[in-house]
């Protein structure tokens, strides 16, 4: 779908942040904003959904901690309990303080892993993704805002300009 | 900003006059550079020492664990040292990003990509004994929780070992990816400014695509506090599992239940103590001194001085509960520690880990830089012994008097420590020529509130920002346009004005140390014939409107950066 | 000595030997039919004349050093008595068990109970089925080695040459540990030893205790793998490969071992041993598993070891299952006796008794109740199926 984008270069998160705010309030649609750092709070300025990352992580740290509860259950206690050194291998609770260690780093393991992973997929990351970063110096020292082009064009350029963009184009997306 | 305030009496974290832009530069610097002498000289001794190593695995494989000094009653020695030791020096680097992180630690941000660096490389080290010291190392993978091969004999997760397979694992690899997660923005930044094609693939390839969207920066924010979170108590479990395969065992001097904080403390000690070591090299060699400044290294050196004195403590309680508890064994293996064939070691180990630090109390001596390095050095040389001390003197004489005995070291068993030192220097060398060594996109977010440019503009009540005058419109659809053909002309008249570069009697610039000129303007002005600083530092106002007339990108960025200004600087020296 | 010269003949000075005397061994220095790696030693037969062992010799200083492959290097028992638990014969008939043979004890609901009543897991059923013991009698052995050279030839245990006993690689896995006091008596030494007060009498003092007396009192302790209930050396082995039996042996997987020796380190006996090379059909050990002739001794029944696995004593695994599969296959019930180990075959004196103790009438199971029975370490929580019993001394008659 072809439609027209404008990019607004800023060079400062501060004057960023003012314009990000200026252009939500004239109720026009900020497609994406690029930034070389992060800029705190730019995501509630922009309106953005809270991420529901770290929910995620929770869960995949309990799957984590009934993987292993399960995997040691079966290994210790039900396919070949063995007498080592006395230990009571009757029942997983009589012999869980020996389990706990790893219980604990399973726990992390998959919390950890699996987190990272969504991460990546969701933000579209990995070995020989092309970036989409509309300009090299946005990972350098410009922050690019991306807005959507419908209605007035002309007193939306005007008003990125006073809202001081070091540079303004307008490109076909 | 609010948010950008930090309180007047806090000291600059970053010092120098640097802007966004500068940040990069710097960091970029020692990647984009050539390797100087120096560099050469100490990774081929590091790759030296790294091969004498795998020969001395090769021949311990080959020919057996005989080939060490151990025997019937001294199982491990130099080897479970040499694991530990380098676990423990392991921990710095989470703690650094992790554990401050939590905390809020601002001067985090200078340190800890290479100290996370230094955990990944050292925990490397540290992986490879458990697998050596096996009898049998080509069947190491059968510590993994898979049967046999008749199907029922599985692992036996009541070893410590085996909990430090999973505990080590799990840490390897879960700094991992803390450390590339984070390193995304800056391979980014690297990749963007990367002029050669290959560099912009290989960067291209590490950065996995990174693009920088508010949504992206959200959830990274947000996946880095959690890391943070899973790795603080990641960080404690580690060192407190590898000293449960002392603290669980039976032996007097290894049964002791003070060892998990007990080794926790330790490896943060000479965890630190590694870190100061190699970034007292790095910001001299790498020209960072403007990031990793005198406080980070006294702050440093108060936590080794901190967790020096824990260990301290650590070691006065065991002789307490030693003495306290009663039972003759302990009590004589704790004797024998400090005065037994091996006091020498226990004195190694007392006055490198717990007199030395004591001298950073002041605070000439924490700041002095000279002295920092070298007791991060003796701090890790009484690390290792600390480890030895614990290992050998409580295994070479235990229970039946029948078996004791002393344990000496082969050339095989000194060959291996040395080539992990090898090995780590190695990579940690490798790395500190081609990684972002310090997390720029951190750094700069904190460069408002911390950086002394930023500190002197509020002190003054000045605001932190300048709204530019935009000439924009003009060019406002040219976007990625090459030079227009028109500007033929212009080009002549730039260059008469500016002088024209000759190639067999100039040398070219790096005009990218220039403020505002990245990698694509960079190549622009090669195309128009513009290489020196000498050439840049000639152009006025008027030659600005035509190089913008050229180029048709960037208006009135050289004027408001003062292009001309600083190649005058640079060239004066240069 | 009668125109007899012996040149270059390393000495050792042992404690107790009277001053002016030596003592050469017979059974050294054969040079015929031997491989050069075992022609070892002195032959003492050249100063042997008119059938008596005692000589007069006159002996003289040569020059040279001569490093002696010794398996122990600590004489003395550092004042640790409960190891090697002796008593007077006075005391023994004379007073009550626990006197002489003291059980360690615990506090339990402020109760002073013995420590192995107490418990932390719930027991294993040890009541079907076999349950070795073993018992040595500290009374009855001499310190022969009868029962070390059985056991070698047993378990095939590798012969490993004295550079590797230099560096303390004996492969032992039955070992008779000789003790010498550092006072005139044991009892003296412990005495001396409790009644250190402070640590630098502590650390002089026991500087002193490791040296031995001029004529010092002389004790021998077999010791093999004690086969614990509760093995320090199981729980901590990754890969299981050590594991307890139904029958009370404390089990070795050879194939199944990875060789990470923490096992070996957390045996408080210090009985198991390493490969620390591969001992056969190795030209570097050229002793008896290198070559044909040598390998035809060879247990059939028992594995030989590889290079990198821990090894140690299985109570002859494989004789308690011959004897258990024989009766099978006969349809009876075993005898006790049946029930033997190579080194209680070999020991001439009865010390060491082997058998089942979930038979209520072998004498195994009889020993093990009687008041000189005691375990070794027994503080340390091991339960080991191996017991010893306390030395007693007839000092009176000396």
């Amino acid at each position: 779908m072809a439609s027209k984008v404008i990019h607004a270069y800023y060079n400062d998160d501060d004057i960023l942040m003012q314009a990000v705010k200026k252009v939500k309030a004239t109720k026009h649609h900020i497609e994406e904003v690029y930034c070389p750092f992060p800029v705190h709070g730019l995501d509630k300025a922009m309106g953005l959904a809270p991420t529901r990352i770290a929910i995620t992580s929770f869960m995949y740290g309990c799957l984590g901690l009934i993987v292993s509860i399960v995997m040691m259950n079966y290994i210790m206690i039900d396919d070949w309990p063995q007498d080592i050194g006395g230990k009571p291998s009757f029942s997983y609770i009589e012999n869980m303080p020996a389990f706990v260690p790893i219980m604990f780093e399973l726990t992390v393991f998959f919390a950890a892993h699996l987190m990272v992973i969504t991460f990546y997929l969701r933000s579209r990351l990995w070995p020989f993704k092309e970036s989409e970063n509309p300009d090299p110096r946005t990972t350098d020292d410009h922050f690019v805002m991306e807005i959507e082009v419908h209605g007035d064009e002309k007193t939306l350029m005007a008003m990125l300009k006073e809202s001081g963009a070091v540079e303004i184009n307008k490109v076909e997306k | 900003m609010a948010s950008h305030y930090e309180a007047p009496i806090r000291k600059p974290l970053v010092i120098g006059d640097k802007s966004y832009h500068d940040v990069s530069v710097d960091i970029s610097a020692p990647i984009e550079g050539r390797a100087s002498m120096q560099w050469w000289i100490v990774f081929s001794i590091a790759l030296a020492a790294l091969l004498w190593g795998i020969g001395a695995i090769i021949y311990t494989i080959s020919t057996g664990i005989g080939t060490w000094g151990l025997n019937k009653t001294v199982n491990w020695a130099w080897d479970i040292t040499n694991f530990v030791w380098w676990v423990g020096i392991g921990h710095a680097g989470t703690l650094i990003s992790a554990v401050l992180l939590l905390f809020r630690q601002k001067w985090r941000m200078a340190i800890n990509r290479s100290a996370e660096a230094m955990t990944i490389f050292s925990v490397i080290q540290a992986g490879i004994f458990p697998i050596i010291h096996m009898g049998r190392p080509w069947l190491a993978y059968w510590v993994v929780p898979i049967p046999n091969q008749f199907g029922s004999l599985w692992v036996n997760f009541n070893s410590p070992l085996l909990w430090d397979v999973f505990a080590i694992s799990t840490y390897l690899s879960v700094s991992l990816v803390f450390w590339w997660t984070g390193l995304l923005p800056d391979f980014a930044m690297i990749r963007d400014r990367a002029v050669k094609p290959f560099q912009k693939k290989i960067y291209g390839l590490v950065s996995f695509g990174w693009t920088g969207r508010a949504k992206d920066w959200q959830r990274f924010e947000e996946v880095s506090l959690v890391l943070a979170g899973l790795a603080t108590p990641l960080v404690l479990s580690v060192h407190t599992i590898v000293s449960f395969d002392f603290a669980t065992s039976v032996i007097p001097g290894w049964h002791t239940t003070i060892f998990p904080p007990y080794f926790v403390a330790g490896a943060i000690f000479s965890g630190f103590a590694m870190v100061q070591t190699l970034l007292i090299i790095m910001r001299k060699v790498s020209h960072l001194e403007d990031y990793i400044t005198v406080q980070h290294i006294e702050l440093m050196n108060i936590v080794i001085m901190v967790t020096g004195s824990i260990v301290g403590c650590a070691y006065i309680t065991e002789l307490f509960i030693a003495w306290y508890s009663g039972v003759e064994y302990e009590q004589y293996a704790f004797l024998n520690r400090a005065t037994g064939p091996y006091w020498w070691a226990y004195l190694l180990m007392m006055s490198c880990n717990v007199v030395s630090p004591q001298i950073m109390w002041f605070k000439k001596i924490r700041t002095s830089i000279v002295v920092s390095f070298i007791i991060s050095i003796v701090v890790n040389v009484g690390m290792w012994f600390e480890r030895f001390v614990i290992i050998v003197t409580s295994l070479h004489r235990d229970y039946l008097p029948s078996s004791w005995t002393m344990f000496s070291p082969t050339f095989v068993d000194i060959g291996i420590f040395i080539g992990t030192i090898g090995f780590f220097f190695v990579l940690f060398l490798l790395y500190s020529r081609t990684f972002p060594v310090i997390a720029q996109a951190e750094v700069k977010s904190i460069l408002k509130a911390s950086g002394s440019k930023y500190k002197k503009l509020r002190d003054a009540g000045k605001p932190l920002y300048q709204m530019p005058v935009v000439k924009a419109g003009k060019n406002e659809v040219k976007a990625a346009a090459a030079p227009p053909a028109k500007a033929e002309g212009n080009v002549s008249d730039l260059l008469a004005k500016l002088g024209a570069f000759d190639p067999s009697k100039d040398k070219a610039d790096d005009l990218k140390k220039v403020k505002g000129i990245g990698p694509k303007m960079e190549k622009t002005l090669n195309e128009i014939g513009i290489f020196t600083f000498a050439q840049v530092s000639r152009m006025t106002n008027t030659e600005y409107d035509l190089l913008d007339e050229i180029t048709g990108s960037f208006p009135g960025r050289a004027q408001r950066d003062d292009w001309a200004g600083q190649a005058g600087k640079l060239n004066k020296n240069s | 000595m009668n125109g007899v010269s012996l040149d270059n003949v390393p000495v050792i000075i042992q404690p107790g030997q009277a001053p002016k005397t030596v003592g050469l061994s017979f059974g050294y220095g054969r040079k015929v039919g031997m491989k050069e790696e075992m022609q070892t030693g002195v032959n003492a037969y050249a100063v042997y004349t008119n059938f008596n062992s005692v000589q007069s010799v006159s002996i003289e200083k040569a020059d040279g050093l001569h490093e002696f492959a010794c398996i122990q290097l600590q004489n003395t028992l550092m004042g640790r008595g409960e190891i090697i638990k002796e008593t007077t014969l006075e005391k023994y008939t004379t007073e009550d068990a626990h006197e002489w043979n003291p059980v360690p004890v615990v506090s339990l609901d402020h109760q002073e109970v013995p420590a192995t009543t107490v418990d932390l897991w719930a027991s294993f059923d040890r009541s079907i089925g076999h349950h070795f013991n073993m018992s040595i009698d500290l009374n009855a052995c001499t310190g022969c080695g009868a029962c070390v050279i059985a056991c070698h030839a047993e378990n095939n245990v590798p012969v490993v040459g004295k550079t590797e006993v230099r560096r303390s690689r004996d492969m032992h896995w039955l070992r008779i540990d000789r003790y010498y006091s550092s006072e005139d008596t044991f009892e003296d030494d412990n005495i001396k030893k409790d009644e250190f007060s402070g640590a630098f009498e502590s650390k002089s003092g026991f500087e002193e205790m490791e040296r031995s007396a001029i004529n010092p009192q002389v004790a021998f302790q077999p010791v093999m793998c004690q086969h614990c209930n509760h093995a320090p050396c199981e729980t901590v082995c990754p890969v299981a490969a050590t594991s307890h039996s139904r029958q009370g042996q404390n089990h070795m997987a050879y194939n199944r071992c990875v060789g990470t020796r923490y096992c070996a380190n957390n045996c408080p006996y210090k009985v198991r041993r390493f490969n620390w090379f591969l001992y056969n059909n190795n030209d570097e050990f050229d002793f008896h598993m290198n070559n044909d002739l040598g390998k035809m001794v060879i247990n059939p029944d028992v594995t030989v070891r590889s290079r990198g696995v821990i090894e140690k004593c299985s109570l002859c695994i494989q004789m308690t299952q011959k004897t258990i599969l024989d009766a099978k296959r006969d349809g009876r019930v075993i005898e006790d006796g049946e029930f033997q180990t190579a080194c209680s075959n070999a020991c001439s004196n009865g010390a060491i008794v082997f058998g089942d103790i979930n038979n209520e009438e072998s004498k195994v199971a009889e020993l093990k109740k009687e008041d000189r029975m005691y375990h070794l370490l027994e503080a340390v929580g091991t339960k080991p199926n191996v017991f010893y019993h306390v030395k007693v001394r007839n000092t009176n008659e000396a």
